[in-house]
Formats: structure tokens, C-alpha cells, sequence
């Protein structure tokens, strides 16, 4: 009967999508990292942390008005109490464990094992429950029970929280992570080195009468503080022998004290790279629009330089020499193979949501083609343009999704028949393309603000603000009306052509939008 | 007759391209390699006398498109030595080598890097603009791109003598676009920019004029009726 019951709501609750809806927002506001909200989160916490702090402080000499006591015992806590429940509830899941257990328990013909189910699932909740972080968190919800005036103490491990949400601190900590095993050796080292001192000022000071070292705990602090390096010099050993010992213990403390310093540089300097690379794949994570190169050639070089005046460029390249190139060149390179549905898995990149267009430009068709098919093997719809080296790959490349393909002979031929056949106009277009005129060929959208104002070809005022207007892409019917003429009507969705200098298609294009009274 | 030829130096893929696309503007077309092998082979070391004994090199046009850029600069400088009025079109793969290539005293350098680019980046940034263009540049569509120079004794000149450019309605009277305004010196000027707004139409003076086959036709019999004396 229990048994059924169990198992009835933890389908109900598994299958049911406000719950889980609920769940995977708690999740992400309070473990997903790459959620936005994420970071609010953080920052009222750290400054309910710090309003804790301070209020405990000021309590030790000063009155602390109730208000803020009761603030800082009920409603800090409550909320820390809250997160503190919120995190056990998505730290695992219990539906899917009763569930799990019990189809499990079907496969091989057996009951329902509810007993088993929830074994389960107190391992896996006091797994959590004692982790380091979880334990921070619970004791920053003890001076809940104020009465104790001892738990009271218990704020500072609301210090402690911090490193749940500063980065910065979990940077440090991985860091340290690394050379564990050599900090360890460091440890035992001068532990010995403590402990022998320890003893051995022990042994000499401790029945001088005139000795400020009389108890064995007076010994070791002395060790201690001697081999810090501090030398507080409130008890220091009297004898020539003691003194020879402080020698020893002085100068095992400096290779202490500069073997620790050289060991966190060390450790900074081999994980320096891997921390720039997270810090930067979280920066790109953060970018809302860019345009995706694959492979770092001549090409990419050239054709980032020119989006990257008006977007967001990222490109990504397995051979590290070439990014450093094109980190070099001003631009944000990732060394991750193009080619690899794991890159774009470890890079967070959502290419549906950021994304506008894939570039494959690397070095060979072979690359173009693997990198391209990679991309369609997760994702039919991005914009993929990649460039031909060799004609007789064309269709594979349209075979493995790209939508449009460049290719730079039939392009150089192309430029040869205008330049051979019209050369004076071959010149004039390519001098207005250039910057150096600042005039410029412009697609303006017609909206619904313009089309509120205009009807007609004629009423624009181009010819005021120099502007040749070359035509109207009917964006429906996909066509091209050449040199309209001032009845021409427009229509939602057409593109006017226009050529001019920069600055007058930007005025012109205000003043479109400009509603006429 | 034309009696045009043009000289490719060089054999690969952009040659093949290129004589697709320029087969209609030259009566003879020659591709001529460094292969030893081939009938028509040439060294960079040669003083090209053979070269001027086998063609009239002043209706040449030479196209340099080796596959190593030092042997294409080479052949450039090689080729403007010999040759002081030959039309020498280079290609090159970078900006540095464009520069050398200029410097060699090429006429026209065909970058292919930077002609690349350029297309890409308008294809993502105006695709609409991109498609249009192209098929005007590149003869896809009716509608073409054309050079017309305003001669001495043009009817056109003589009618419109101290008109502004800005003051003729080309649109409407003759259904064209005139985009820029090509001096004797060769200096273009944008047809709505400030210097060109404030000039009257010269003769020597070349538009450059987007419109149909038949108005720009029809436009050049207008420029080119003669005026009575």
C-alpha cells in the first residue's frame, strides 16, 4: 500500500513540469554557473554575508539596535536556511532513484524495494549533507538558535560561504588543489620540524627558573611562531643551547616560508593558461551575438577584420601557433579543434541563441568539410558559409550543409572580365567601396515606423541628403526594382537599396524613421 | 575583328577562371607555363624577344599568375622591363605582395585574399546588397554597369553645357543611375559628393551608369550624337 503510494507520486512528480520546472530553476540560480541570474544570487548572499559580519562586530563593544539583531538571527538566517534546503532538494533526485530502483526491480522480476530505494537516497542526501560546502552551510545557519550564545560564533562561518560564490576563491583553492602532494610533504616537514623543537627547547629551557618556556604548549607555541618566520619575542629561549636550537628552527623556517611562496607562484604560473582559458570561455559564453571562424588562415584574418568593425568575432583553431596569431591580431582565438562535437560542448557555446554564422575557412576542403558536418551533426539550422580551395569539392561541401559557398578563382575571374571589359567603372566601384571615399552601398529595412510615414518611392527626400537610390528588394518576391519611379509603392519587409557616404545613410535612414505629423 | 590577345603566364586554377570569364573580350588567348614539357613554355630568365617576335605585344594584355608569388613579382618585373606599355594584370595572395607587385610596376593587381574578404564579409553583413551587386557587376541579370565619356563635339555637351551633374535628371529622362563621375585625370568622384555637386558637365568626363542593356544603349547614341558646327 505505502509502497504504491511512494511510487505513484514519484512518477507523479517526475513526469509532472511544474515541478521539475521548479526544480531545474532553483538548480540553475543556485549551481549552474552559466545561468545569469545566477550571479544576482551570489551578490545578495555576499552582502547578507557581510551584513552578518558587520553586525557581530559591532555587537562586541556597541549596542546593536533589535531590529537588526532580529534581522541578522531570523531573516539572514531564514534565508541561509532556506538555501541551505533548496540546495539538498536539487543536489540529487529522489523521484528518479525510487524509480530507477523500481523498474530495476521489474527487469529482473523481483517487488518493489522501497527500503533499497531509500537507502539510496540517504547515502547520496548525507553525502551531501557532509561535504565541506554543505557543512559551511549549516553552520552558518546555527545562530539561527540564538539562545546558544556560543552558536553565536557560528556567523563567521558565514565568512566561510564565500567561497561558495567568489570565483576568484575557487580559482585559488583548484589551484592549491594541484600540489596538494607537495604542500603535504611541506606540512609533515614542518610538523617535524615543530614537534623536534618543540621537545628539544622543552627539554633545556623548561627547569631554568628564569626560562619564560616553562609548559610543553609554551614550547611549541614558541616553535611555531619561530618558524613562521612572525617571532612574536614574548617568550624566547634564555640558554646558548636553546639558542642554537632557535638557529636551527629560524632557518628551517625560511626554507618553510620560501618553499610555500615558490610552490603557490608555481602552481599560479602552470595553471595560469588553463584559468585565462576558463575566464575567456566564460567571457564568450556571456557574448550574446558573433560570428563563429573556423581555422585561422590568410582568409580568416582578413574577413574577421572586417566584421569585427560592426560584431563580435570568435575564432576557433586547433594548431596553437596560429592562435596565438590571431590573439596577436586583436581578435578572441580558443585553441579547440573545429572539427570536434566536443569543443562546442566544453566551450558552452549555444549556437542556436549566439551564433549568427559558421565560417569555415581553414586550410583544406577536407577541413571545411569535417568541420561542417560536425556542426550539422548537432545543429540543422545555423548559417554555415565556407570557402571552396578545389572546384571538384563544391558538392561535397554543399553535401555536408554548408549554405554558401566562395570560391576565390571563380571570383578572381569575375574580377578579371570587369576589369578587362569596363576598367574605368571596374576603378570607380572599387574606389567607392573603398574607405577612403567613405561611400557605401546600404540595404535599409522598410518597417513598420516608416511605412507609417511613406507609401511611396516619391515622398522619400533622398536627393537632400545625396543619396542615389539604386532600387527596391521585394524581399517577397525575391526581385529587384531597378530605378523606381516616385509612384512605385513600398511595402513591409523591402529593402532600399542606397548608395551615399556613410554618415548621410545613417541621417537618412533617422529620418525615415522620423514620423511626419 | 577583335584583335586582342591575352597572355597568361601561369597554369593552374585561377587561369582556368580567368579564361572562362575573358574568352569574349580577346580574339587569342594563350597560356604559357614554366613547364619544360609544354609547347608553349616560357623561362623567367628569358629576355622575351621570342615573346615580342611571336606576338604584336601592343595589342597584349599579360596576366601573371604564378603559383610562387617571388617567381610572379619576377615575372612582373621581368615582363614591365621588356615591355614598357604592356597592360600587366598580377595576382597576389596578400597585402605585402600587392604592394611588391605595384612596386613592379604592375598595372592592376588582382588581390585574391582581399577580393575574397571583402565578398564574405558582405555576404554576412549585406546579403541583399551582395546578391544585387553581383549580378550587376558580374553581368547576371539585365541590368549592366557601363563606362560612357562625353566627347568634344557630344550634342549632350552642347545641350547641357554648364549644367551641374546634380542638376540633370538622369533617372527620369533616361532611366539610368549615374554612380560617379570619372575625370580626364582619372580621378572619381561620387556623383553626390561635395566636390562633384559643384561641377558642370565636361567633355572628357566618364559616367559610370547602372541601368538596362537598352537605356544605357540608348543613353551612349544621346552622348554620342555629334552637334552640328
Amino acid at each position: 500500500m505505502i509502497k504504491s503510494l511512494v511510487l505513484d507520486l514519484a512518477y507523479h512528480l517526475h513526469t509532472s513540469n511544474s515541478y521539475q520546472k521548479t526544480k531545474h530553476f532553483f538548480y540553475n540560480i543556485l549551481e549552474n554557473s552559466d545561468n545569469n541570474y545566477k550571479r544576482y544570487v551570489d551578490l545578495f548572499m555576499i552582502t547578507l554575508i557581510f551584513i552578518s559580519v558587520a553586525i557581530l562586530i559591532r555587537e562586541v563593544k556597541s549596542h546593536v539596535e533589535d531590529s537588526l539583531v532580529f534581522f541578522n538571527n531570523f531573516v539572514i538566517s531564514f534565508i541561509f536556511l532556506m538555501e541551505y534546503i533548496l540546495r539538498l532538494w536539487v543536489s540529487s533526485s529522489v523521484t528518479q532513484t525510487i524509480i530507477d530502483q523500481h523498474e530495476h526491480d521489474l527487469l529482473i522480476g523481483e517487488k518493489f524495494r522501497l527500503s533499497k530505494a531509500l537507502k539510496k537516497i540517504l547515502f547520496t542526501k548525507l553525502k551531501y549533507i557532509f561535504s565541506f560546502k554543505a557543512l559551511i552551510d549549516l553552520f552558518a545557519i546555527l545562530p539561527f538558535f540564538h539562545q546558544l550564545r556560543l552558536l553565536r560564533m557560528f556567523i563567521l562561518f558565514r565568512v566561510f560561504k564565500l567561497f561558495r560564490y567568489a570565483k576568484s576563491i575557487q580559482t585559488f583553492t583548484s589551484v592549491l588543489k594541484a600540489k596538494k602532494f607537495e604542500f603535504l610533504t611541506l606540512s609533515i616537514f614542518a610538523s617535524i620540524v615543530v614537534f623536534v623543537s618543540s621537545v628539544v627547547i622543552y627539554v633545556i629551557e623548561a627547569n631554568n627558573p628564569d626560562a619564560t618556556i616553562s609548559t610543553f604548549f609554551e614550547a611549541v607555541y614558541w616553535s611555531i611562531v619561530t618558524i613562521s618566520t612572525v617571532g612574536y619575542g614574548d617568550i624566547s629561549p634564555l640558554s646558548s643551547e636553546g639558542r642554537v636550537v632557535a638557529m636551527f628552527v629560524i632557518v628551517a623556517g625560511i626554507g618553510v616560508y620560501s618553499f610555500t611562496t615558490s610552490l603557490i607562484v608555481t602552481s599560479f604560473t602552470e595553471k595560469l593558461d588553463e584559468i585565462k582559458d576558463l575566464k575567456l570561455i566564460d567571457d564568450v559564453s556571456k557574448i550574446q551575438s558573433f560570428y563563429l571562424i573556423c581555422g585561422y588562415e590568410n582568409i580568416s584574418r582578413e574577413v574577421a577584420k572586417r566584421l569585427c568593425k560592426n560584431n563580435d568575432v570568435i575564432v576557433l583553431e586547433e594548431d596553437p601557433i596560429k592562435v596565438e596569431s590571431a590573439k596577436k591580431d586583436g581578435f578572441i582565438a580558443l585553441n579547440y579543434d573545429p572539427g570536434s562535437t566536443e569543443s562546442y560542448k566544453r566551450l558552452r557555446i549555444d549556437i542556436q541563441k549566439q551564433v549568427k554564422a559558421i565560417l569555415c575557412l581553414g586550410q583544406s576542403d577536407v577541413e571545411n568539410v569535417y568541420t561542417a558536418l560536425t556542426i550539422r551533426s548537432f545543429n540543422q539550422d545555423i548559417f554555415i558559409l565556407s570557402i571552396l580551395k578545389n572546384s571538384t569539392n563544391r558538392a561535397k561541401l554543399t553535401f555536408a550543409g554548408v549554405n554558401e559557398i566562395v570560391y576565390d578563382k571563380e571570383l578572381i575571374g569575375a574580377v578579371s572580365k570587369e576589369f578587362v571589359g569596363k576598367p574605368v567603372a571596374f576603378e570607380a566601384i572599387h574606389a567607392l567601396h573603398s574607405s577612403h571615399y567613405d561611400v557605401e552601398v546600404e540595404e535599409l529595412l522598410i518597417d513598420e515606423r516608416i511605412l507609417e510615414s511613406y507609401n511611396y518611392v516619391g515622398e522619400f527626400n533622398n536627393k537632400k541628403y545625396r543619396i542615389v537610390l539604386l532600387g527596391i528588394y521585394r524581399q517577397s518576391k525575391e526581385e529587384f526594382v531597378f530605378n523606381p519611379s516616385d509612384e512605385e509603392p513600398i511595402e513591409f519587409g523591402d529593402y532600399l537599396l542606397v548608395i551615399g557616404k556613410a554618415i548621410f545613410i545613417t541621417e537618412f535612414n533617422n529620418y525615415l524613421h522620423t514620423k511626419v505629423s | 575583328m577583335n584583335e586582342k590577345v591575352a597572355l597568361l603566364f601561369g597554369d593552374n586554377e585561377y587561369t582556368q577562371e580567368i579564361v572562362k570569364n575573358i574568352s569574349s573580350e580577346y580574339g587569342e588567348i594563350h597560356i604559357l607555363t614554366l613547364d619544360n614539357s609544354k609547347e608553349n613554355n616560357f623561362d623567367l630568365s628569358d629576355n622575351w624577344d621570342d615573346l615580342s617576335q611571336k606576338y604584336d605585344m601592343s595589342l597584349c594584355n599579360a596576366f601573371c599568375l604564378l603559383d610562387d608569388i617571388a617567381e610572379n613579382i619576377f615575372l612582373t618585373i621581368s615582363l614591365r622591363d621588356s615591355f614598357k606599355d604592356l597592360t600587366i594584370i598580377s595576382l597576389s595572395h596578400d597585402r605585402e605582395s600587392t604592394r611588391k607587385l605595384h612596386l613592379a610596376g604592375a598595372t592592376k593587381v588582382l588581390p585574391s585574399i582581399e577580393t575574397t574578404a571583402n565578398v564574405v564579409a558582405e555576404m554576412l553583413e549585406k546579403p541583399i546588397v551582395t546578391k544585387v551587386m553581383h549580378k550587376i557587376l558580374y553581368e547576371q541579370s539585365d541590368l549592366k554597369i557601363a563606362q560612357v565619356q562625353i566627347d568634344d563635339d557630344s550634342l549632350f555637351l552642347k545641350e547641357n553645357n554648364q549644367k551641374l551633374y546634380t542638376d540633370i535628371e538622369w533617372c527620369k529622362e533616361h532611366g539610368i543611375i549615374v554612380i560617379s563621375v570619372v575625370h580626364e585625370d582619372m580621378s572619381s568622384e561620387f556623383i553626390y559628393s561635395s566636390k562633384a555637386a559643384h561641377h558642370v558637365v565636361q567633355s572628357g568626363d566618364t559616367f559610370v551608369v547602372v541601368g538596362y542593356d537598352k537605356d544605357i544603349q540608348a543613353f551612349e547614341k544621346i552622348i554620342g550624337q555629334k552637334s552640328e558646327k
